[in-house]
């Protein structure tokens, strides 16, 4: 049979021993050695010890009374003064950060609101660009169909072919960019001057009046030509427009 | 409502030193308590008690928030309680030999109607009691008194004493073997 040690006998006394409580009580039923270890450690644990006599009612404050005297006071932490402690300081700072941020976000949103159309975005400054071109294209066009309208020697028809020769390829991009872009009534004149400039371009030999009047009247040029003004009214920038309506104001 | 021991302490450090006073009436007398249990002496019980709540107002600053106060006034208590100890057996380093002195203070057992084998056994036992106390190391002594004498528990007196829950536990069986080591003859006897 294992036997108790002294140790589990005293976590036994002590009530210790935790689970293992009824293990040890069951042997020391059935084992009279540990069970006499066990009552010595019992004897010599229920052995009287001195009681602290009683204390009078408020001992505390006579002990505080006694060691008070030679006792300083803690210096006092010096007091903040009311807002420049941590929490207000951490709030104080949240509220500037807030503020700036207020003030920072409303300028760049100003900026934004207020720039000119050619920096809002690349797909708009692009666009601006193309229409710059496309005005320049249109007044060559426009005073090609002048030209077509008033034409007269043969020197002078031979420039209006010469001419129409380098707007077409310039008018075929313009007219395809313009037709992805999606505007029918920009792509549809820019479809009837291609096919002028064809007409006066790949003619195999020099245009004579008969041919011209024949361009001008089959194919409405000067249809083509009122088109084309109203289109350089859409496509002429901004400053333009202002020279312009200063210009009808004086 | 009365405030909390750490409120008090926060009281103390700013400045206000009568919250100590609340705290020495709270704690004084289970001080006094465990002193006396240690020292057997009221004298020395009411010095050391004294001593700690001094030595406590002055370490105050060092005190953990995260502690419990009791704990940490115990060990001061424990430490001044150990040198009374130290002091008093370099002073009478014969004492422990000596015949038993009936003068101690509450060290009277019998009853007045005991008769006079009961009185000589009792005597005996007070003796051999003593004599088991002052066999003691100071942690086993003062393992022994805050265990079995005022019931605290194993984490408490591991606290107090700074050491691990095991060796104060270990503590405590040490101070138990010598305490029946001493008494068992006379059970033999009897």
């Amino acid at each position: 049979m294992k036997h108790l040690t002294d140790e589990q006998l005293v976590e036994h006394f002590l009530n210790e021993e935790g689970a293992n409580r009824v293990v040890v009580e069951t042997h020391l039923r059935i084992c009279s050695r540990c069970e006499q270890a066990y009552e010595e450690i019992s004897n010599a644990m229920e052995v009287r010890h001195p009681e602290p006599p009683a204390r009078e009612r408020g001992y505390g404050e006579r002990v505080w009374q006694s060691i008070e005297r030679p006792l300083r006071p803690y210096p006092a932490k010096p007091k903040s003064n009311g807002w420049f402690t941590w929490p207000r300081m951490v709030l104080l700072a949240a509220c500037l950060a807030g503020l700036a941020a207020a003030f920072i976000g409303g300028s760049i949103w100003e900026r934004s609101r207020n720039r000119p159309l050619d920096a809002v975005n690349p797909a708009q400054a692009k666009e601006r660009v193309v229409l710059v071109i496309l005005d320049d294209h249109l007044e060559r066009s426009e005073r090609l169909l002048v030209q077509l309208n008033h034409a007269g020697g043969a020197d002078a028809n031979e420039l209006l072919q010469a001419e129409a020769r380098q707007l077409l390829p310039d008018n075929r991009l313009y007219r395809q960019t313009i037709a992805e872009n999606g505007d029918p009534s920009m792509t549809a004149a820019l479809d009837h001057l291609e096919r002028v400039l064809q007409e006066i371009a790949n003619s195999p030999n020099k245009l004579n009046g008969a041919d011209l009047e024949r361009i001008e009247q089959g194919m409405n040029t000067d249809s083509l030509l009122f088109q084309i003004r109203v289109l350089r009214a859409r496509t002429a920038r901004p400053e333009q427009k202002l020279d312009s309506r200063k210009g009808a104001s004086i | 409502m009365a405030k909390d021991d750490h409120a008090l302490i926060r009281a103390v450090l700013a400045g206000e030193k009568d919250a100590y006073g609340v705290l020495v009436a709270r704690h004084g007398e289970s001080i006094f308590r465990v002193a006396f249990r240690i020292t057997e002496s009221e004298a020395d019980a009411e010095e050391i008690v004294q001593e700690t709540f001094l030595r406590g107002y002055r370490s105050l600053g060092d005190f953990d928030a995260r502690s419990d106060f009791r704990t940490w006034i115990y060990r001061i208590a424990v430490n001044c309680a150990l040198r009374v100890l130290s002091k008093r057996k370099t002073e009478a380093v014969v004492a422990i030999a000596e015949e038993y002195d009936d003068e101690r203070p509450g060290v009277q057992l019998a009853h007045g109607g005991a008769g006079p084998d009961r009185l000589l056994l009792d005597r005996e036992i007070e003796h051999r009691r003593h004599a088991a106390m002052e066999k003691m190391t100071a942690d086993e002594r003062l393992a022994f008194v805050l265990r079995h004498l005022e019931g605290r528990s194993t984490e408490e007196i591991a606290a107090a004493l700074q050491v691990t829950p095991n060796n104060a536990k270990q503590a405590v069986f040490r101070a138990v073997q010598k305490m029946r080591r001493s008494l068992a003859p006379l059970w033999v006897k009897s």
